[in-house]
C-alpha cells in the first residue's frame, strides 16, 4: 500500500514538475516577446488595464474617499492655525492680483502696438485619476480619459497648476500619465529668467534633478522652470517648478504640481508644430532659375532682400 | 465526505485568488502617488509562499501563474519574468514543505528568505543582462526587508483566519480516506 502511494506521488510530482516547465517557459516566452517587441506588449498591457481597473472603479472611489476624509480630519485640528494663515496668504494674494491685472492690460495694449502673433491657446479634457502604479519602482498614475476622448500618447497633463506628466500608453476608456518623478521620465525645459536650456530627468525621488544644462552659472535656487517645447515633445511654456539645491548640491526641481493631491488632471490636446523642411529660398537660391530670372529682372532683387534685412 | 472536501478546496482557491486580488487592489489604490523612500512589503508573494509551504493544493502552480501575470501586468513590471522566478520558488518551497514541515517557524523563516533573496537576485541579474531599467537597488532591499517582516504576520493571519495550517502527520490518512 505504502509503495503503491510513492509510486503515485512520483507520477504526481512528474507531472507537476511537467507542469511547472511549460509554464515557466510560457512566461519566459511573454518576457522575452516584451523585450524584443515592447510596443506591442505595452499596447495589450494598457489594454488588459483598460479592462481590468475601471471595473474596481465602484469600489476604489469610495476607499479613496474614505482615506481622504480621514486625512481631512486629521487637519481639523489646526483649523484655527490654517485660517489665520490662509487669511494672510489672501491679502498676499489680493495685491497680487492688482499687479497681476495691471500688467495684464499692459501687457495686451503692448502686444496690440507690435502686432505679435502668439500660439493658439491649449485645449484640455479633463480626467480623473482612477489607480496609481501599484508599485514602488513606477511613477504614474491611471486617468479615466482615453481613446474614446480623443487622447494621444504623448500629450502633456497638468493638474490646476503645473505640469504633471506625460501621456504613456492609452486604451479604450483610460490612459496611463507617467510622472515626471519616475525613473523614466526626460522632459525638455527653460530655466527663468536666465533661459539656460535643460532637461528635467525623474530618478524616482519627489525632486526630480535638473541635468544637461548648458552652463549651470546663471540658474540659482529659486528660478522658475518651464517646459521649452524642445524636440516637439510638450509645448512650450508649462510650468514645471522651481529649482532648488538639494544636500549634495545638485539642482532639482520642487514641482508646482501638487503630487500629493492628484485627482483631477487635464490633458492638453497639443497637435504636433509645424516644421519648417525646405532650406528658404534666399539661403539656398536655385541656381537656373536665378540665372534665368537675374538677366530679365535684375530690379526686384533688392526689393525682395530688403525686408528680411530690415 | 469527498464532495465536500472539493468544495472546500475550490473555495480555498478561490480565497486565494481573492486575496491576491485584494492585494493587487491596495497597492492600485490613488492614495500615494509621489515617491517615497520606502517600500511597502510584496504580500502577494508573503501570501503565496506561506500557503504553499502549509496547503500546497490550495495555491496550485496554474493559479500562481496567472494571478502574477496579472499582477505584472497590472503593477507595470515587464510582463512575465517575475512570474516565473515566483512561479520555481514556490515549486523549490513546496518541495521542501515535508522536510519544513517537523521544524520550527525559524527554520522556515530562513528557507523563505533565501528563496526571496535568490529569485529578487535572479530578477535584477536578467533584467541587467537584458538591458531593462533595474529598480533602484535600495527600494528593491526595503521591499525584500519588509517582506521578510510581514512574513510572519501573514502566516498568523492565514493560520488564525483562513485556517490554512500544516497538516499534522496523521492527518494526511485521515484526508485520503475522506
Amino acid at each position: 500500500m505504502a509503495k503503491d502511494r510513492s509510486q503515485d506521488n512520483d507520477y504526481v510530482g512528474q507531472l507537476r514538475k511537467l507542469l511547472l516547465a511549460v509554464l515557466v517557459l510560457c512566461l519566459l516566452a511573454i518576457f522575452l516577446v516584451w523585450r524584443i517587441d515592447s510596443p506591442r506588449v505595452e499596447r495589450f498591457r494598457a489594454q488588459v488595464i483598460d479592462t481590468v481597473v475601471p471595473n474596481f472603479d465602484w469600489a476604489m472611489a469610495p476607499v479613496t474617499g474614505a482615506v481622504n476624509i480621514l486625512r481631512d480630519f486629521q487637519s481639523y485640528q489646526r483649523i484655527y492655525q490654517q485660517n489665520q494663515e490662509l487669511r494672510r496668504e489672501l491679502q498676499q494674494m489680493k495685491s497680487w492680483r492688482e499687479a497681476a491685472l495691471q500688467l495684464e492690460q499692459e501687457n495686451a495694449r503692448l502686444l496690440d502696438l507690435n502686432n505679435v502673433q502668439l500660439d493658439p491657446r491649449l485645449t484640455y479634457v479633463t480626467g480623473v485619476v482612477l489607480a496609481d502604479s501599484g508599485s514602488p519602482f513606477r511613477q504614474s498614475v491611471l486617468i479615466n480619459v482615453g481613446a474614446r476622448d480623443g487622447i494621444v500618447d504623448g500629450w502633456a497633463s497638468m493638474d490646476g497648476l503645473g505640469l504633471v506628466g506625460r501621456i504613456s500608453g492609452v486604451g479604450e476608456n483610460s490612459a496611463r500619465v507617467v510622472l515626471l518623478t519616475d525613473s523614466s521620465s526626460r522632459i525638455p525645459v527653460t530655466v527663468q529668467p536666465s533661459s539656460k536650456q535643460g532637461l528635467v530627468a525623474g530618478d524616482n525621488s519627489a525632486a526630480p534633478l535638473l541635468t544637461f544644462l548648458d552652463d549651470d552659472d546663471g540658474v540659482r535656487p529659486g528660478d522658475r522652470v518651464i517646459t521649452s517645447g524642445d524636440g516637439g515633445v510638450f509645448p512650450a511654456g508649462l510650468v514645471v517648478g522651481r529649482v532648488t539645491l538639494d544636500a549634495g548640491g545638485r539642482m532639482r526641481i520642487r514641482l508646482s504640481a501638487d503630487y500629493e493631491r492628484l485627482e483631477f488632471l487635464r490633458v492638453l490636446r497639443s497637435w504636433p508644430q509645424e516644421r519648417i523642411e525646405d532650406p528658404g529660398s534666399i539661403v539656398d537660391p536655385e541656381t537656373p532659375d536665378v540665372a534665368d530670372t537675374a538677366a530679365d529682372t535684375p530690379s526686384e532683387d533688392p526689393a525682395a532682400v530688403d525686408p528680411a534685412d530690415g | 465526505m469527498a464532495e465536500r472536501s472539493l468544495t472546500y478546496l475550490w473555495a480555498m482557491r478561490c480565497l486565494f485568488l481573492a486575496l491576491c486580488g485584494l492585494v493587487m487592489f491596495l497597492h492600485l489604490l490613488p492614495l500615494e502617488p509621489v515617491s517615497r523612500f520606502w517600500a511597502a512589503p510584496d504580500l502577494m508573494i508573503a501570501l503565496t509562499f506561506a500557503w504553499v509551504l502549509r496547503r500546497p493544493e490550495f495555491a496550485p502552480l496554474m493559479l500562481i501563474a496567472g494571478v502574477f501575470l496579472l499582477a505584472d501586468f497590472l503593477l507595470q513590471r515587464p510582463p512575465g519574468l517575475w512570474s516565473a522566478l515566483v512561479l520555481i520558488g514556490s515549486f523549490t518551497l513546496r518541495s521542501k514543505a515535508l522536510d519544513l514541515r517537523d521544524l520550527t517557524f525559524t527554520m522556515e523563516w530562513l528557507s523563505v528568505a533565501s528563496t526571496l533573496v535568490a529569485i529578487t537576485l535572479a530578477y535584477r541579474i536578467i533584467l541587467a543582462i537584458l538591458v531593462v531599467d533595474v529598480p533602484p537597488l535600495s527600494l528593491s532591499l526595503v521591499q525584500l526587508l519588509m517582506t521578510l517582516i510581514a512574513y510572519p504576520f501573514v502566516v498568523l493571519a492565514s493560520q488564525t483566519i483562513f485556517r490554512v495550517r500544516k497538516i499534522a502527520p496523521g492527518e494526511i490518512d485521515a484526508m485520503r480516506n475522506a
